[in-house]
This record gives structure tokens, C-alpha cells and sequence, in this order.
């Protein structure tokens, strides 16, 4: 659905991303894993038109989108959760629910608000609040919620297990694979929690410096002890113990 | 009512109109418009104009005031803060792109205020809107007239961004375009209705201070700094604040100067600028952000705030 | 990283193509006046050009190198005007045993008191100058306190706050001379003592060469100072004042040293208009004239240019000119419909600003990037070493 040939891209006059070749096949789940700083976040910019492509090419649907205006690829339905700044801190939920499903027709937009009120109760129960006052695992909640919303065929979901305890974090993975696997929805997803990830993802790429370093079956990159040790903080010995192996780095730091 | 009051508040609702269409463009598209100085003369000059060729009251063209004041402010946008924001210019940029276009609108307003001498024997140089007005409650209309306008335009404005569907969508560009965008809205319509919205309210504004002041055609220019300083005064990051700002601004001029003369003497009349000048430094050494910047919720314990984990 | 490279190829020359360019122009549309009969004009040129060049240039020196959104240029102007216009000639007053007080700014005594000034200044070379030179002086010593007063709110507020507080004061500083008569008459003009009275029937031509060659000493100090370590301190907290503060900079001092400089020499550029003219009235000082059209010329020009500033100055003055001096030749149809063609020149102004921010928005000479030491330098030190390294294991 979405092919990456020969990226390069970044902001302004820094580039991040150097050559990278990135598929993501139809209805499947493709992780992007890698260290702080590895221009995760900017490949997702790039795709949705925020960072600034320098050469190369991305498409989808087999047609070229390198360039485009953000919205136009909202449009095309493409729905995008970013990391950080993923609601509208002053509005209301149900008003960032309806931002969300502005491209739908309003009846729609209600009828999808509900049935996401149903898949996530916590957005009932503060329905009418400012986003701006919910907790972290509440905003990630509603950035999710947002981003089905938009009833998309291609989602880019940038670190969803940030600002979650585990076993949240562990809700939403769940969700993510059952996105993939009941609504046939095409994922790329990005993430910093790379154990669980690799574990219901199907292709997998590694990222360090803006290159790509791995490519392949996402379960085999776990059968990397080298890369894995060194780039994403899994150890092998102990990771029987527990499944979720966050690296030890700061989140945030990764912007830009 | 006092009698600085009258012509205290048709000239702060002037303030306010303009105060408010300068934070409303600055919060969606980080432009200072310095513009709003040109715009306010051309619907002073266009409310003059009808009033002096075809009669009535200035009220009845306020309306064509607004679509004039919008159409520049269309201008604007799709001619230079369009290809500026798509730049991702600086601030200055922008403040010093809406200055050039300006600058522009000055030069034909003057020109438009000879072509007026010359084929209709009218002389813009120094008009008294008032005289067209009427009288009410023993008043110039104008002073109960004209703050219903700024603040009937404030309601308008708020229940627009806070109802409509639109109105949220440019609640949401303001604050977080990426996202906005992401979800699909196009923040080129945003800005565009933003931009109308804003030259409308400028164009009427300079009617309404065009009521309490000699209009000149050099109007907007003198009176700008006094709209942006209740711009500021406001916060410039809420456009209520921002409308507050304005009528704080007009008022305390017109309150200062009149107790001021009548305490000191007339010779304060000359520095009548300093009042609101000084009312804005102090505030914004008190205050850096504006009034919006003053935590209320601070000042009024948890009163007013239900707020809960900011961040 | 390319761009590091870019400027590591490019070697620094003193005059660029683009640079002959301009300056053909330029001499294309003077002779142009030459031509069509009116030279008189150029010398009116010049003295606009010597004024605006002081003036832009201190706007350059705070906005375009330390990066401070000075809307209030007027206001230094404006003091250096009213000092020139109250102070040197008072003193003289005092001296020659006049009446000094409140009634030198009132037009009657004014009037009958500037002449015998000047008929002591004519009477001596040494007076002219002298008068000049503290005329520059209370100018600079104003204007510099001015730039301290500024500087006080400047560290304090953000960009556009500052912009504008510094717009708004810049009209209330017209206000107050306008209003504050005994200070230099308020709305009547009065006279200044004229320091170039000396040269009798040439003293327009005398004055135009001083302020051009003042205007020259100003743009070498300048170019020197923004070279100077000073100048690169600045140029580093315009690009990014946090990095500069953690650099070990003090952002505060360095802000205020660039302020009151700046402030100095436009109020520099504000005595020596009224000198010029011979007359201070408050209302001429206009935030139009003072503020935006400097602004206007430092774009056209180049922001963070010195010479470009130069340039900037010397086509808009020359247009501008060319606007009035032409108007009825060449904007007829305008004058048929009772228009005043002297408009075009704010649409001249205003167009600049905005075709110059659309298309060239670095200015006709833009800043050049430059390493901070120059390149043969660099090679020596390089070859230094590399002659160390190769001779290390002989030794």
C-alpha cells in the first residue's frame, strides 16, 4: 500500500533520513524500531507532509504523495497519531472527536463518536471535559479514538506506549493487533516498547541514524541478539521474565 | 453619563473592533497586521462616502463597510501572508509583509480622498462622522449603538468558534495545525476566513472611532500603536482579552484625559497618549503576557478553575 | 552540512558582480537627473541619502545584527532632534548673554536670537566647528541614554511585544515635542543655530559634503564594529540567543551595548536633519518617515548588510526623488483627476516591502556568511600543522 524508494528528508536544511526504502504491505502491521534520535517520528513527518522531503520518492496506492499537503493526505485517508501534541488540549473530547471525523458527513461523525465511546469508556465518562485535563493514558486514549475516527486505510501511529503504565501500554498493543487483524486497517507503527511490538508486528525495519540497518520478519529481528542488545535495549537472558522490555531512554528526546 | 463617557465609548468600541481583528489574525496566522491601520481608514472613508454622497446614517453602511474591509483583507491573504505561511516565514516577516501592503492601501486612500475633492467637492481631510448621527436617551446615538455592534460581533464571533462546526476547526488549527491538519482540516481556509473575518472587523472599527475622532485619511496610522497596545494589553493570545484590551484602552484615554484637565490642567490634553500607553507598560511589567496572561485561577483560588493535571 | 562547505569554497572578494551592478544603476539614474537638466536635485539626494544612511544603518546595526524589532526608530531620531534643537543653542545664548530659558523656544525671541548666534559662528571657522562637533555630541550623549532607557524593556519582553511598545512610544516621544513648548516650541517651528553659515551662498553644497562624509565615517565605524568580536557576538545571539547565553555570553549587556550604539548614532542622524534644515518642528518627525521607510530601505538593501543598507538607501532616495521631481511630466493622467502623484510614494515604499519579502527577501546584498577567520589564514595554520605532523617523526 505504501512504498518508500530513496528517502531523504528532514527539516529545513537538516536532513534526518538518508535513502530509505520502506514497504508496507496491504492489511499488514510494519514496525519501525530504533534508538533515540533515529529519525522514527521524521520518516512518519515525511510520509504526512510535515517534514520537508528532499529527494526520492513515497507511494501510495501506487501513486506518488511526496510533498503533499497534510490535509489533502488526510483526505486520501491516511490518519496519522502523533506522539506528542495528538489532541486539541482546548477543546472538548467530543469536540476533538468530531476534528477527528471532519471529513466525514456529521451524522456519520456522531454515529462513529458513539461507537468509539463504546470501544473506550474512559471517553464517556469525560465526554464533555477539555483534553487538556485528561492523564496521560486518557490523552493516548482519545489520540487512538481520533485517529479510528477518521475510518482510515492507512495508519501511521507514532509510539503509542509512551505515557502509559504497562498495563495499558499492553491494552493498547492488543488493540493495535486487533485494528490489523478485525478491521483489516494497513499499519505503520512506530515504537520505542520494541519487544511487544516486534511480537505483533509482521514486517519489521530497524532504524539507527536515519538508515535503515534491518530489514525483514518482524519476530526474526528479536532473533538478533547483536542488533537487538545494541540498538533496543532487549536483553536476551532476562526476557523471559517480562514482556515488556522499554528501553531505558528518555521519550520525547526523539523529535527532531 | 459622564461626558467623557459618550465619545469615551464609541471611540473604545473603535479600539476594541480593531484590537480584537488584530489578536484574532495574530492567534491564527501569527501575523502582527499592521494593515488593520489601512483598513480601518478605508471603512472610515467608505462609511464617509456613502454617508456624504447618498445620506442616512454611517449605520446603514457599516454592513458594506464589512465586505469592503474583508475583501481587502482577501487581498492580503492570497496575495502575500499565503505564500509567507506556506514559507514558514518569521514573525517579522509577516509583520513587516502587512506593513508593505499597508503602506499600499495608505497610498490609495489618499489618493481616493483627492479624487473625492476634485469630482464631488468633499473634503476627507478632516470629517466629523458625527455630525451624521442621530440623537438617543439625550446622546449621540453612536455611544449606545456602537458598543452593541463590538460586542454583539464578540458573541457572533464566540458562538461561531465554539457551535459551528468550522469555528472548532479553526479552534483547532490555532492550536495545533499539524494535527489539525492531520485530521483532515485545510488550514488555507482556516487562515483565509480568518483574514475576512478580521478586515471586516478592522474596516468597521475605523467607522466606529471615526464617530468619536476627526477622520483623516492618515487616521489609521495615527491611532495604530493605540490598537495594537490594547492588542497587547489583551495578551494577544485570547481574542476576548484582546477586545478587552481595546475598550480598556479607549476608556482609560478618554476617563484620564477628562479627570486629568480638570485635576492638573488642559496642557495634559497634548500627551492624552501617554494615558494608555502608560496603562500598557504597566501592565505588561506586571504581567509580561497581557491581561489573558494574568492567572485568574491563582488570583480566585479554585473558583473559577476545574482544571486538573495541566499537563 | 553542504552549507558549511559552500561557504568554505566561496572566497570572501571585497566587491562582488552584484555589488557593480547596483552601483552602475545607480549612476545610470543619477546622470539621468544630469541629463534632464536638474543636477540641483542630486545635491538633494545626497543629503537625503547622508541623513537615511545614518539612520538605516543604526536600524541595521539593531535589527539586522542583534536581531531587536525596532519599530521606534523614530524616537531616537527624535531626541537627537530636540537635543541639537534645545541644548547647543541655548548654551550659545547663555553665552553671548541672551535669555536662555523658556523664551529661547518661543518663536519671537527665537527668532531675533538664532541670527546673532549665527553671526557669531559665521565669524570664526573654529566656532562652526566646534558648534557642530558639540552638536554631534549632545546628540550621541541623548540618543545613547535613550537606547539605555529602551534597553530596559527590551530584556524583559518578547519580539513583537517589544515591536510594538517600541512603535508606541516612538509617537508619544512626537507627542511630547509637540506638545512641550518651552522644550523646542512645540507646534511652531523654531530656528537652530547654523554651524555652516560660514560658507555664505555655498552652504547647502557645504552641508551636503559634511553630512556625506559624517555618513562615510559612520558606515566604516560601523563595519568595523559588526566585524569586530563585538559584531560576532551579536550576530550570535540574533541566530540564537540561548546557545549565545551558554556560550558564556551576557546577553544583556551586549543587547543594551547594541541598543545604546545604535540609538547614539540615529539620534546622530536626527541633529544633523535639523542642522540641516535650520529648523526643529516636532510634528516632521513621523514614524512614517522615521521608522518605516528605514525599514524599507534595510530590507530592499539586505538585513545584516552594511552596504547593502548603503545601496538600499541610495535607489529608494533616488526613486523617491525622481517620483516628486517628475510627478507632473510623467503621472499627468493622475493630476486630471485631481490625484496628488506625491502618493506614489508611499506605493512605492509599500510595494518594495512586499516584492522585496515575496522575491528577494535576503535584500539586493544579502549578508555574506562569513568564516571567522579568513581563508588564507586557515590554509597557513593548516599547512602549519600538517608540517608539524610530517617533521614530528624525523625529529
Amino acid at each position: 500500500m505504501l512504498r518508500i524508494r530513496n528517502l531523504n528528508s528532514g527539516y529545513g536544511k537538516l536532513q534526518v533520513l538518508y535513502n530509505l526504502d520502506i514497504d508496507v504491505p496491504t492489511k499488514g502491521l510494519t514496525v519501525v524500531v530504533g534508538p533515540n534520535g533515529a529519525g522514527k517520528t521524521t520518516l512518519l513527518c515525511s510520509i504526512m507532509g510535515i517534514a520537508r522531503v528532499f529527494s526520492g520518492d513515497i507511494l501510495y496506492e501506487d501513486k506518488s504523495i511526496a510533498g503533499k499537503l497534510t490535509h489533502t493526505l488526510a483526505q486520501k485517508g491516511i490518519s496519522y497519531v502523533p506522539q506528542m501534541g495528538n489532541v486539541f488540549a482546548e477543546l472538548s473530547v467530543l469536540d476533538n472527536l468530531q476534528m477527528a471525523g471532519y471529513l466525514s458527513k456529521k451524522e456519520d461523525a456522531k454515529a462513529k463518536a458513539e461507537q468509539m465511546t463504546e470501544i473506550f469508556p474512559v471517553l464517556k465518562k469525560f465526554i464533555h471535559r477539555k483534553a487538556g485535563t485528561l492523564s496521560g493514558g486518557e490523552r493516548r486514549m482519545l489520540a487512538i479514538a481520533m485517529g479510528l475516527m477518521k475510518d482510515p486505510k492507512l495508519m501511521l501511529l507514532d509510539e503509542l506506549s509512551t505515557d502509559l503504565a504497562p498495563i495499558i501500554a499492553e491494552k493498547v498493543m492488543m488493540e493495535v493487533s486487533r485494528l490489523r487483524d478485525e478491521l483489516g486497517i494497513t499499519i505503520l507503527m512506530v515504537e520505542q516498547m520494541a519487544k511487544r511490538a516486534l511480537e505483533i508486528g509482521d514486517t519489521a525495519y530497524l532504524l539507527v541514524s536515519g538508515e535503515v540497518r534491518y530489514t525483514g520478519k518482524a519476530d526474526e529481528l528479536l532473533n538478533e541478539p547483536e542488533l537487538c542488545s545494541m540498538y533496543l535495549g532487549i536483553k536476551q537472558a532476562d526476557d523471559k521474565g517480562s514482556s515488556f522490555t522499554l528501553s531505558a531512554t528518555d521519550e520525547g528526546s526523539d523529535q527532531g | 453619563m459622564a461626558p467623557w463617557m459618550a465619545s469615551g465609548l464609541i471611540y473604545a468600541s473603535g479600539l476594541a473592533l480593531t484590537a480584537g481583528s488584530i489578536t484574532l489574525l495574530y492567534i491564527t496566522t501569527r501575523t502582527f497586521n499592521f494593515a488593520v491601520a489601512s483598513m480601518a481608514t478605508w471603512g472610515f472613508m467608505l462609511a464617509y462616502t456613502g454617508v456624504s454622497l447618498y445620506g442616512g446614517t454611517p449605520y446603514v453602511y457599516l454592513p458594506l463597510v464589512f465586505i469592503a474591509g474583508s475583501l481587502l483583507g482577501l487581498i492580503a491573504y492570497y496575495g502575500l501572508n499565503r505564500h509567507l505561511l506556506r514559507r514558514n516565514a518569521a514573525e517579522i516577516t509577516l509583520m513587516m509583509s502587512t506593513l508593505g501592503y499597508d503602506l499600499i492601501l495608505l497610498s490609495i486612500v489618499q489618493m481616493f480622498a483627492d479624487y473625492l475633492t476634485l469630482t464631488y467637492k468633499l473634503y476627507p481631510r478632516r470629517v466629523m462622522l458625527s455630525a451624521h448621527d442621530f440623537q438617543l436617551f439625550g446622546e449621540r446615538a453612536a455611544a449606545f449603538i456602537l458598543p452593541v455592534i463590538a460586542i454583539g460581533l464578540l458573541v457572533a464571533l464566540h458562538i461561531f468558534l465554539t457551535k459551528t462546526k468550522f469555528g472548532i476547526a479553526m479552534r483547532a488549527t490555532i492550536e495545533n495545525p499539524v494535527l489539525a491538519g492531520a485530521s483532515g482540516i485545510n488550514p488555507d481556509r482556516v487562515y483565509m476566513i480568518s483574514w475576512v473575518i478580521s478586515g471586516g472587523m478592522s474596516a468597521i472599527g475605523g467607522a466606529a472611532m471615526a464617530m468619536a475622532i476627526t477622520g483623516t485619511p492618515v487616521m489609521g496610522m495615527n491611532t495604530i500603536p493605540l490598537m495594537f497596545a490594547g492588542a497587547i494589553l489583551g495578551g494577544l493570545h485570547s481574542l476576548y482579552g484582546g477586545i478587552l484590551g481595546g475598550f480598556m484602552i479607549g476608556l482609560t484615554e478618554y476617563a484620564g484625559v477628562f479627570y486629568l484637565s480638570r485635576e492638573i490642567g488642559p496642557w495634559i490634553q497634548g500627551y492624552r497618549m501617554g494615558i494608555p500607553l502608560i496603562l500598557m507598560a504597566a501592565t505588561l511589567l506586571l504581567f509580561p503576557r497581557g491581561l489573558a496572561g494574568i492567572p485568574w485561577a491563582k488570583l480566585f483560588g479554585n473558583l473559577f478553575s476545574r482544571k486538573r493535571g495541566d499537563n | 552540512m553542504s552549507a558549511v562547505a559552500k561557504t568554505e569554497r566561496k572566497a570572501p572578494r571585497l566587491i562582488g558582480i552584484r555589488e557593480l551592478v547596483l552601483l552602475a544603476i545607480i549612476i545610470a539614474l543619477l546622470s539621468f537627473f544630469i541629463f534632464s537638466g536638474r543636477e540641483k536635485t542630486i545635491w538633494a539626494i545626497v543629503f537625503e541619502f547622508s541623513i537615511f544612511a545614518i539612520i538605516t544603518l543604526s536600524l541595521n546595526l539593531e535589527t539586522g545584527f542583534t536581531g531587536i524589532p525596532q519599530f521606534g526608530r523614530v524616537a531616537a531620531v527624535i531626541t537627537g532632534a530636540f537635543a541639537v534643537g534645545a541644548l547647543p543653542g541655548r548654551l550659545m545664548a547663555y553665552i553671548i548673554g541672551e535669555p536662555w530659558g523658556a523664551e529661547y523656544a518661543n518663536a519671537v525671541f527665537n527668532y531675533r536670537i538664532v541670527p546673532v548666534i549665527n553671526e557669531l559662528l559665521a565669524s570664526n571657522i573654529f566656532y562652526s566647528i566646534g558648534f557642530l562637533l558639540l552638536c554631534l555630541f549632545t546628540a550621541a550623549v541623548f540618543g545613547a541614554a535613550i537606547g539605555w532607557l529602551i534597553s530596559r524593556p527590551a530584556i524583559r519582553l518578547k519580539e513583537a511585544y517589544l515591536g510594538i511598545s517600541l512603535l508606541a512610544f516612538g509617537d508619544f516621544f512626537m507627542w511630547v515635542g509637540h506638545n512641550w513648548n518651552i522644550m523646542v516650541g512645540g507646534s511652531t517651528p523654531i530656528n537652530v543655530p547654523d554651524p555652516f553659515r560660514i560658507f555664505g551662498g555655498d552652504r547647502f553644497m557645504a552641508a551636503v559634503l559634511v553630512l556625506f562624509f559624517i555618513a562615510i565615517v559612520i558606515y566604516i565605524y560601523l563595519e568595523r564594529l559588526t566585524k569586530s568580536p563585538f559584531g560576532r557576538n551579536l550576530k550570535m545571539i540574533r541566530d540564537n540567543e540561548v546557545s549565545a547565553s551558554a556560550a558564556g555570553l551576557d546577553v544583556v549587556k551586549v543587547r543594551t551595548r547594541s541598543l545604546v550604539i545604535g540609538s547614539a548614532i540615529a539620534a546622530m542622524g536626527g541633529g544633523l536633519y535639523v542642522i540641516y534644515t535650520g529648523s526643529i518642528g516636532a510634528i516632521g518627525f513621523q514614524k512614517l518617515t522615521f521608522t518605516f521607510w528605514p525599514w524599507a530601505y534595510m530590507m530592499l538593501g539586505g538585513i545584516g548588510s552594511n552596504f547593502g543598507v548603503l545601496m538600499g538607501v541610495m535607489l529608494l532616495v533616488i526613486l523617491k526623488t525622481m517620483i516628486i521631481v517628475f510627478r507632473y511630466d510623467w503621472f499627468a493622467f493622475m493630476v486630471n483627476v485631481g490625484i496628488d502623484p506625491m502618493w506614489l510614494e508611499f506605493t512605492l515604499m509599500g510595494a518594495v516591502i512586499v516584492l522585496v519579502i515575496l522575491f528577494v527577501p535576503h535584500g539586493l546584498v544579502p549578508e555574506k556568511v562569513e568564516p571567522v577567520l579568513p581563508e588564507e589564514r586557515v590554509k597557513r595554520v593548516l599547512a602549519k600543522r600538517q608540517l608539524e605532523k610530517t617533521s614530528e617523526p624525523v625529529s
